[in-house]
């Protein structure tokens, strides 16, 4: 509950409550100025906090907007229309990273899923399970460079993964160089390496769950399927609703350090997703504006995604 | 019941294949960077014969892996100790003190953390540069104090909230100032989420590639992230350097993750279970 008001706490002696000491004459003059620093204390204690926010993130969102309307190179400042994103439309870079975006948002259910399945697993008290939170987990601390440099080397044309398959009689694959397989590669590196994260909250959800629940499914001699469908998913709406969104929001803004290191949008500029573009634009190209565009696109596209998500969750939970 | 364990046995063998495939990119690389190139043409999979840190003195003193770290560490501490004290001032005063507009406050910093880098990353870099903090230490610190700013307030919000008020309530009739408070009371007590928020704010700054990749643009003002990447140019022939740099880069957050699991564990719930 918080406190009602500064100046509240802060009243002339005498009108004080039970217990406050009596102030003097002066000091109640000196009280009269340190209420008025107090009421003001809210304020400078979240002004600088208001002010980065604000100014550095939610400023510069409108200004993109707007630049996103003008021109590059020579009409620098100009305001152009809607050419900037009739550009866009017709670029096949940036046509292939929306594709790429479509591919992500069918892969969700998976990225979802994996977590979720061996969260229940490690609920249900697999053996080992102390064991397989910090073991599963440990990926999600390592930056995208890292992981896409580890996996460069195990992914490579004569790695590992390839020799591996090789014993099975699985011909060599190039994960990276065939532009048919090469985004597969990327999304399921970054499965490996987030997994964790929903893991983990997927086990917190877990952990509010109500045990009974479960107690008396066992007694009805449920199977592990129905137990699961009929009243795990049920009871964990809200936490699948917060992972599929917080997946949803890592697969389009936290695979640029794999593209970077892993792919650099290739081959064939198959592996390109929004961010890489915007990049791309940005600081290969010189073409800011342009760039802007594309990042008006992709915080359009992430509003629809997230909106649509939340929506349809919320409907599936209420027919449970 | 025996069904139900039988069904426990047979996951926990996908489990343990998972479990595998989670750990061993990570010992291969480890393994690598212990071989010569002469061996690791021989043979990459066999363990290395002798631990020869050879390549690990290598990349840390002749590639500059030593200067890309100091400068990450020094970005990293400045930022997060500039996210805490923020964070936890105006953490503080949007839960426990009343004032006109603070909702209106707290739903600014919650718009702040539905805005994505990359949305704002091209007039984000304009603005920097406009103050000319491009390619310095304070621009980077900034960016990054910018950037995970929402997070850090909303979680500390969340935690000083479970705080009653009655405790406030009773410093100041002891004549505390409002910032005698926050110093007093709300710091201390707000230790437990300072350290969790914190440890996950290091993370993210420290494995940050894209906000660095924009605002330090020269050679020398390179984070690590970037210097590993810049590794694999100057190593293309010599994967066991290359893969050094990539442990130097990697042990710092393993060591983390060792020691702080729980805490950031906790912090990456946080957000779930309060949100």
């Amino acid at each position: 509950m918080p406190i009602e008001s500064p100046s509240r706490l802060v009243r002339p002696a005498g009108s004080g409550r039970a217990g406050a000491a009596t102030v003097t004459h002066r000091g109640r003059r000196r009280d009269a100025r340190r209420g008025r620093a107090e009421r003001i204390a809210p304020y400078v204690l979240v002004a600088p906090a208001v002010l980065i926010i604000v100014g550095l993130r939610l400023w510069p969102l409108v200004l993109g907007v707007n630049f996103s309307f003008t021109g590059d190179g020579e009409l620098n400042g100009t305001p152009v229309g809607l050419s900037n994103y009739l550009e866009l439309a017709g670029d096949p870079l940036f046509r292939t990273s929306l594709r790429n975006v479509g591919l992500l948002v069918l892969l969700l259910p998976v990225a979802v899923a994996i977590p979720g399945l061996l969260a229940t697993f490690i609920y249900l008290r697999v053996p080992g399970h102390r064991v397989y939170r910090s073991v599963y987990f440990f990926p999600a601390v390592l930056s995208p460079v890292i992981v896409g440099a580890i996996f460069n080397l195990l992914l490579g044309y004569d790695g590992p993964l390839n020799a591996l398959l090789g014993t099975v009689g699985v011909g060599p694959v190039d994960w990276l160089g065939d532009p048919g397989v090469a985004m597969f590669t990327v999304v399921g590196v970054h499965i490996w390496a987030t997994f964790g994260m929903a893991l983990v909250v997927f086990l917190a959800g877990f952990s509010t769950l109500d045990a009974s629940l479960l107690d008396a499914a066992r007694v009805d001699g449920a199977s592990l399927r129905r137990t699961i469908w009929h009243v795990i998913i049920p009871s964990l709406t809200r936490t699948i609703q917060f992972v599929f969104v917080t997946t949803m929001i890592g697969m389009l803004t936290s695979m640029f350090g794999l593209l970077f290191v892993m792919t650099n949008g290739g081959p064939e500029g198959s592996t390109y997703l929004p961010e890489f573009y915007i990049w791309h634009q940005q600081g290969q190209m010189n073409q800011p504006a342009l760039a802007s565009a594309a990042s008006t696109v992709l915080f359009v596209v992430m509003l629809v995604v997230g909106l649509l998500q939340i929506t349809l969750l919320r409907r599936s939970g209420r027919q449970d | 019941m025996a069904g139900r364990r039988l069904v426990r046995w047979v996951a926990a063998v996908p489990m343990a294949l998972l479990a595998l495939a989670t750990i061993y990119p990570l010992v291969f690389t480890g393994n690598v960077a212990m071989k010569t190139r002469r061996d690791y043409i021989l043979d990459r999979f066999s363990p290395a014969g002798s631990l020869s840190w050879d390549n690990l003195a290598e990349a840390w003193a002749g590639a500059g892996m030593a200067r890309y770290f100091v400068n990450s560490f020094v970005v990293v501490a400045f930022a997060v100790a500039l996210l805490l004290l923020l964070g936890s001032m105006a953490g503080f005063a949007l839960s426990q003190l009343r004032f006109r507009g603070s909702s209106m406050v707290f739903l600014g910093c919650l718009a702040g953390l539905f805005v994505p880098f990359q949305v704002i990353m091209v007039p984000l870099t304009r603005i920097m540069a406009d103050l000319g903090l491009i390619d310095t230490y304070p621009g980077l610190i900034l960016a990054y104090v910018a950037q995970f700013l929402p997070f850090t307030v909303f979680l500390m919000t969340s935690h000083y909230r479970t705080i009653p008020a009655e405790i406030v309530d009773a410093a100041r009739i002891d004549g505390n100032t409002v910032y005698g408070v926050y110093r007093r009371i709300m710091l201390p007590l707000g230790v437990p989420a300072l350290l969790s928020v914190g440890i996950l704010d290091a993370l993210f700054c420290w494995n940050d590639v894209l906000i660095s990749l924009l605002m330090m643009p020269s050679p020398e003002h390179r984070t690590l992230m970037i210097g590993v990447n810049a590794l694999r140019g100057q190593y293309s022939d010599d994967v066991p350097g290359f893969a050094s740099g990539v442990l130097i880069a990697a042990v710092p957050v393993l060591m983390i993750y060792l020691f702080l699991q729980r805490q950031i564990a906790d912090g990456v719930t946080a957000g779930s279970t309060k949100g």
